[in-house]
């Protein structure tokens, strides 16, 4: 059975799914502030709706930058989000899917 | 951890770190200041001067952890039971003395009430323990005295704040009618004492009962097993876990010649051994 989400949890989890996939992504797609965008990150991530990874520090130190924690959907995410755009239909148009 | 940004952070978000990071629990604490680095860098190089758009997230990230650690640490134990009961009883204290006015005033008003509630007390518990239905419960492995006697001890401190709980709401309830209806307001303290303190040690008594009994946590995770369409030919009820894996007890839907009981499944002290080799 899908997680019921909040409007918000259901906001950053189809930014995630669309491939926006670092917090300030997130808050700049959604447009929400980062005191609601990181938390709800770290509750989908507790609820195993999404989990996070590192990049690969090789990746980063090429373009002299630090590596970035970004979010992938789970399985179970993915139901999540798809319950979500039916219950919030409007989150179909939030976003162009972002090429990877 | 800075070693690894290839240029340092504003001295604005070096300190927001620095001073947060002591919130975080000790655990997670290198891989969030690693992941707040990159993200602050990061912010930093796409907006340039434009400071403190991710403050708020820090802050409420910060937070969140610690919440989380605690939630974790005590979701379901008899400390938070214990505690959360104080805190109504002293809560319900403060606005009994909040309608009375003054130390003084309160202290009379409940010095008034507490002999009938003296005796109403032990009338209330006698009926909730003899009306109560309870299974008999069945332990697989022997308890130890100490745990035996911290069941006990949690279950007696229980009970006797609940009374304390319910008195006090039963005298706020009825303290407006005290000084009008001085007779009136004595019968609807001890009706509804009676009334919230029957409701309020049903509840003590099947919380007590769906917990763990080594470690008093409340049982999760309440599983059906079997089938109730066959009653009469085999075993059907609910299961439910200790999160912290000290045993399963098993509740049966009806009493039968062959299950009556409930049975609480304790984790062989063999497989403690197993777990932490």
């Amino acid at each position: 059975m899908a997680t019921r989400l909040s409007h918000s949890a259901a906001l950053i989890l189809k930014a995630l799914s669309l491939g926006y996939c670092f917090g300030f992504d997130v808050m700049e797609v959604t447009g929400l502030p980062s005191g609601t965008v990181y938390p709800a990150l770290r509750r989908l991530e507790r609820d195993a709706l999404v989990e996070s990874k590192w990049e690969a520090e090789e990746e980063a130190a090429k373009h002299q930058r630090p590596a970035r924690r970004y979010y992938e959907v789970t399985s179970e995410g993915k139901a999540a989000a798809l319950a979500a755009t039916e219950r919030y239909p409007l989150l179909a148009h939030l976003a162009p899917e972002r090429n990877a | 951890m800075s070693h690894r940004l290839p240029t340092p952070l504003p001295p604005f978000d070096r300190a927001l770190l620095r001073a947060v990071v002591s919130v975080v629990p000790a655990g997670e604490r290198a891989e969030w200041t690693r992941a707040w680095e990159s993200e602050l860098w990061h912010d930093h190089r796409r907006r340039g001067a434009k400071r403190g758009s991710l403050t708020a997230g820090v802050v409420c990230d910060t937070l969140w952890l610690r919440g989380d650690s605690w939630r974790r640490r005590f979701e379901g134990t008899a400390i938070l039971c214990i505690g959360s009961l104080a805190g109504l009883c002293l809560l319900s204290a403060v606005v009994t003395f909040a309608l009375t006015g003054s130390w003084t005033e309160c202290a009379n008003y409940l010095s008034t009430l507490f002999a009938r509630f003296l005796i109403a007390a032990p009338l209330v518990v006698f009926v909730t323990t003899a009306t109560t239905f309870r299974r008999p419960l069945e332990t697989g492995v022997s308890s130890s005295p100490s745990s035996w006697f911290g069941r006990q001890l949690f279950f007696g401190f229980k009970l006797a704040l609940i009374l304390l709980l319910t008195f006090l709401l039963s005298a706020n309830l009825c303290q407006p009618l005290a000084t009008t209806f001085p007779n009136l307001a004595d019968v609807l303290q001890l009706f509804s004492f009676v009334v919230l303190a029957l409701l309020g040690l049903r509840w003590g008594f099947t919380d007590q009962e769906q917990r763990c009994k080594q470690c008093l946590r409340s049982l999760a995770a309440p599983c059906r097993v079997g089938r109730p369409s066959h009653n009469l030919l085999e075993w059907n009820g609910t299961e439910l876990l200790c999160k912290q894996g000290h045993g399963l007890l098993s509740i049966p839907e009806i009493e039968t010649s062959w299950h009556q009981s409930s049975e609480w499944i304790g984790q062989q002290p063999a497989w403690d051994e197993a777990a932490s080799a």
